[in-house]
């Protein structure tokens, strides 16, 4: 009995989540991004060139158009590259840390022993790049998940591993 | 009395007429219109071939339901903490669900299973989906017996006998609450309920109609003459009262002799006029409690009380009955602390309290009240019949600003060590009741506009919904999620 201490917590002691630092994505993921980038907005180009082409009434405003097309293009690109650089991640003892967002700046923080199961993704982009997706499930439902993409494939499987070992030890 | 269920067993025979029965309905429920058509559309020498074709359809429902039950069969495997349902009559299925990953079992009698004497009882496990492991009928013993053993697992030991009957109810609904209950709380579902009967009303009296020819508008012209002659007024206080009588009977159909009692590790909540409804729960696989109250059940002095269990968040979306049980629609606050006492372990009273920043009123006030206005105004310049209006915007202005304000007034957090309170809402005032514990994952956002101001949000994911804080001061709220992770990584407390 004389072991039992239960002395006050310090909140301000504790570590702290914010001050962690992030390791940021692979720089080739920017490529991936911009790869499904370039190809949605192919597509949308296509249909939107046919709509003008056939379409004698609209072309006088083609110009218009196409401006804002490419407007919202680069928008895109500029969005996307402001949450690229955001996106970080962090394995700490005891939890999984993923900072995100496009204009809000999002922290999501998941402890080992909250995790159902780990799955690794490769898309086909990213596989072109050896980088792979590491999703974390939680029983929060969806919201409660974690999708984090753009790490090199040949850390990403043993970090699966590490989240996987450290569930199993937590469920002995 | 069979109490042994490690061998496999079928339910009871009576099992048959129940899945029959739930075959039958299905196939009338489908196809009720086109039935009706033929009786009154058809030739009485023909009717004959309807009945041999009604009879063929219930000779084939029986005997699908016999092999059905034939090949259903379940059992408990105690070595591994097992329990297992093999069924399927061409598509076999094997079901094995863990003892342990059990949250609930409902024992449940509806009007038919009540005549032939014999109960259901299903299963609830997280992401799991409700119908799938269900036993038709089994015996009220059989059925107790068997709820021990699969919420208790090894602490029972076989052939103990269990029943209803040797518990009191330490919880009643008395028919005045009840009262009170309906005449105050869940419109919401009365006014789908009354709409869809009207609806079909309708509909059903037209087609009738189409059917013997001599639909040529007359409700649509009844129901014009009907308009000018009764005015509006008269037909909203019918509606009205229609409402608040359906709300009445259905909250009496639903939760009539409502009680709970403590059986062993878990709750058990019964209640029900024509079918009777048993929910077993075990309070610690509680992820969420909630408690509510609008301006008329203050009045009246009912809080409403909700246990909510994991996945509970997807499954209020699909009104299913059996969910609706973890709910105890009416208690007194002296009742309410008791049952909180009873789930909780202790009674939450935390003393720190966290207030959202004025900011809170900024979107809300733009997005409802002040757009809507606008598009009104635009309207207002450019037609002359909108002229007589305006004083109606400015009502509306004035009621969603003050309704802004009270969810604003009303938003914030309460922590202490041990529980975590959100109190919401503007017309029903809401309680959620968290154990640190219980959270699975913490997520804080902040955006760019509010760093100066440090100002953010935290939502809390539990396995039975979110709990958001929003406009707090981001500085206090990343000191907390530092304390939550802390209390979630240090503990071994299981979630459920």
């Amino acid at each position: 009995m004389s072991d039992f201490t239960n002395n006050a917590i310090e909140i301000d002691q504790l570590p702290k989540y914010q001050e962690v630092r992030l390791n940021s994505l692979h720089p080739n993921y920017w490529k991936v991004i911009l790869i499904n980038i370039s190809i949605s907005f192919l597509l949308c180009g296509v249909g939107l060139a046919a709509f003008i082409y056939f379409n004698e009434r609209v072309r006088p405003y083609a110009p218009y158009l196409i401006g804002t097309f490419v407007l919202v293009l680069i928008l895109v690109i500029l969005l996307y590259r402001a949450s690229f650089k955001k996106r970080g991640f962090s394995l700490r003892e005891k939890d999984i840390i993923y900072k995100s967002g496009i204009i809000a700046e999002t922290t999501s923080v998941i402890p080992f022993n909250r995790i159902q199961h780990v799955a690794l993704n490769e898309g086909m982009f990213s596989r072109m790049y050896r980088l792979a997706t590491l999703q974390i499930y939680t029983a929060g439902g969806s919201s409660g998940h974690m999708s984090i993409a753009g790490i090199p494939a040949d850390q990403a499987k043993p970090m699966k591993e590490a989240l996987l070992k450290k569930l199993s030890l937590v469920e002995q | 009395m069979n109490n042994d269920f490690s061998k496999p067993q079928r339910q009871s025979i009576a099992g048959v007429v129940i899945m029959a029965a739930a075959y039958l309905y299905k196939i009338i429920k489908a196809s009720i219109i086109p039935i009706i058509l033929l009786l009154v559309k058809l030739q009485a020498e023909k009717l004959t071939y309807i009945f041999i074709a009604m009879g063929a359809i219930l000779i084939i429902a029986l005997f699908f339901s016999y092999l059905s039950y034939r090949k259903f069969t379940f059992f408990l495997d105690d070595a591994k903490q097992e329990f297992v349902i093999n069924k399927g009559i061409f598509n076999r299925s094997l079901l094995t669900i863990q003892l342990d990953k059990i949250q609930q079992v409902n024992i449940n009698q509806s009007l038919l299973q009540k005549t032939i004497g014999v109960y259901s009882l299903s299963i609830d496990t997280p992401g799991g989906e409700n119908n799938e492991v269900m036993i038709q009928a089994i015996d009220e013993q059989i059925a107790y017996n068997l709820k021990e053993h699969l919420l208790n697992g090894q602490k029972i030991s076989f052939g103990e006998p269990a029943s209803l009957a040797e518990n009191t109810p330490f919880f009643k609904l008395s028919a005045i609450t009840l009262f009170k209950v309906g005449l105050t709380s869940n419109y919401g579902s009365s006014i789908a309920l009354l709409a869809g009967f009207l609806f079909a009303l309708f509909h059903n009296t037209k087609e009738i109609l189409q059917a013997f020819d001599t639909d040529n508008g007359q409700v649509e012209e009844a129901i014009k003459t009907g308009f000018s002659v009764v005015s509006a007024g008269i037909l909203t206080t019918i509606f009205l009262f229609l409402l608040l009588a359906i709300n009445i009977i259905r909250t009496f159909v639903i939760y009539f002799d409502f009680n709970i009692s403590k059986h062993k590790l878990s709750l058990l909540l019964s209640s029900g006029l024509l079918a009777k409804k048993n929910t077993l729960v075990s309070p610690n696989k509680v992820q969420m409690t909630r408690y509510s109250q609008n301006y008329f059940q203050k009045k009246f002095n009912i809080i409403n009380l909700k246990l909510r269990q994991v996945g509970s968040e997807n499954l209020n979306k699909d009104d299913d009955i059996p969910k609706s049980n973890l709910q105890i629609p009416g208690c007194s606050p002296a009742e309410k602390d008791e049952l909180l006492m009873m789930i909780l372990g202790k009674l939450p009273e935390p003393s720190n309290t966290y207030l959202p920043n004025y900011r809170f009123l900024n979107i809300p006030i733009i997005l409802m009240a002040i757009i809507p206005t606008g598009i009104f105004y635009i309207f207002w310049f450019n037609f002359r019949e909108l002229h007589n209006y305006y004083p109606l915007s400015i009502v509306y202005f004035l009621v969603t600003c003050c309704m802004i304000y009270f969810s604003y007034k009303r938003h914030r957090l309460l922590v202490d060590q041990e529980f975590i309170i959100k109190r919401s809402g503007i017309w029903d005032v809401s309680h959620e009741i968290i154990v640190p514990h219980k959270i699975q994952a913490i997520t804080t956002f902040q955006y760019p506009w509010h760093k100066r101001a440090d100002i953010g949000h935290i939502n809390l994911h539990t396995a039975a919904g979110i709990i958001h804080f929003r406009y707090g001061n981001y500085t206090e709220i990343k000191r907390l999620a530092n304390y939550w992770l802390y209390q979630v990584e240090s503990g071994s407390d299981e979630w459920m």
